[in-house]
């Protein structure tokens, strides 16, 4: 489904605007826990658009590294598929903070975080796009209904 | 796994060195050596997964299986870095072992628990400090996170609106309740199935929601309409989660014969 097209009339939306700090990241996986279960998923699948939304977020307040911004996640269930854009206005090159302890421990053996977590988000949904821009990053994740 | 002390001459390897070298040689100690390195890698994956109920080293032991099959598949000279080509693997392990487990008994189960827990905590501690406790209070005092806490309190109730023995199922007075008397029309391929007795296995073994559906319709005799009003979701949702739960249904009992 293109960005650019406007939801099927038969679809529902639903909007949160979260600080992008740590404490919220859970406020947002439990929204989006509610969220995937309106569709026809099974337990685990809506468990994994639950990491994949949580990923994003994570990812989002490491880029933001203790600066202020909000991350705002838009959900649009359609009978077809499950469409959730998680976007940031973390500015690009935003003052990283401390590297978390996760981070490091990743560094150590040569990987590189934000890669890996795009590569999860990859394989938990079906679909994801990633747009970093200067003003922020879009992330969009689509998981469609079983037929 | 223990590492050697006077460590042979790649000890101090890199992990592509090491990866070439394996390829090369398949020696088991090289092999346990680059299982050692990663698993920081296993770790971090592992913990994405804790809030599921399952403990993480239980986990940290299904990613490492990943893991080792990774490192013996992984051609280094194809320029794919490791952990890229390794995580598909490690993710992959610990989703197949939530999906294999019994979690259609599991998932309902861990939240009633949870839920009860936290109920407990909650009356607890409202008696020691005179006031209702805020839900950090009560994570803290169960040991759990505060989403977790969240989850339990808020899902844990929504198993009861189905009974998960289904007493009709279990009625060793009547004959045993077959599906296709239910359906008839509706869909011909249960007609075709005369394991019945492994009937009850098979719906058991359904994910909450399905099973729900199935006692529902067919052992309460409820319309979809009826459902889906019981389980707040839409009439569409309850035809589609039903459609699928007799595919289930009909997959299961051909395979048990």
């Amino acid at each position: 489904m293109s960005a650019t097209q406007p939801p099927a009339p038969q679809s529902d939306t639903i909007e949160l605007a979260i600080p992008c700090r740590p404490e919220f990241v859970g406020i947002a996986r439990l929204a989006v826990l509610g969220i995937a279960s309106r569709m026809p998923f099974s337990y685990d699948e809506v468990e994994d658009v639950r990491l994949a939304v949580g990923e994003a977020c994570s990812h989002a307040v490491e880029r933001a590294g203790g600066a202020s911004a909000v991350i705002r996640i838009t959900s649009v269930i359609d009978p077809g598929a499950l469409m959730i854009t998680v976007a940031d206005d973390v500015p690009a090159g935003a003052a990283s903070g401390p590297r978390s302890e996760e981070a490091q421990l990743l560094e150590e053996v040569g990987v590189d975080q934000q890669g890996l977590g795009a590569l999860l988000m990859e394989i938990l949904v079906d679909d994801v796009k990633i747009e970093a821009g200067p003003a922020g990053t879009t992330v969009r994740l689509t998981k469609y209904a079983p037929e | 796994m223990t590492q050697k002390k006077a460590g042979p001459e790649w000890a101090q390897d890199d992990a592509e060195t090491l990866f070439a070298r394996y390829a090369r040689t398949r020696d088991p100690h090289l092999r346990d050596r680059l299982v050692v390195m990663h698993q920081n890698l296993v770790r971090y994956l592992a913990g994405k997964f804790v809030n599921r109920g399952e403990p993480l080293e239980d986990l940290i032991q299904v990613g490492t299986i990943g893991l080792i099959n990774a490192i013996d598949r992984f051609d280094s000279a194809r320029g794919t870095k490791f952990s890229t080509y390794a995580t598909p693997t490690i993710v992959g392990e610990i989703r197949r072992y939530f999906r294999d487990k019994a979690w259609s008994l599991k998932v309902p189960r861990r939240l009633q628990e949870l839920n009860q827990t936290a109920s407990k905590a909650q009356e607890a501690l409202s008696s020691k400090l005179g006031r209702s406790p805020t839900i950090q209070e009560v994570a803290q005092r169960i040991g759990a996170t505060e989403e977790e806490t969240l989850e339990a309190i808020e899902l844990g109730n929504a198993y009861d609106t189905v009974s998960l023995d289904s007493k009709m199922m279990h009625d060793s007075d009547s004959a045993p309740l077959s599906l296709a008397e239910f359906v008839g029309a509706e869909d011909d391929s249960l007609q075709t199935l005369e394991a019945y007795g492994d009937l009850d296995q098979a719906i058991e073994s359904l994910e909450p929601r399905e099973r729900a559906i199935i006692i529902h319709r067919f052992f309460k005799d409820m319309s979809q309409a009826e459902v889906a009003k019981q389980l707040n979701i839409s009439q569409m949702h309850v035809s589609r989660l039903q459609n699928r739960a007799l595919h289930q249904l009909k997959r299961l009992m051909i395979a048990e014969r």
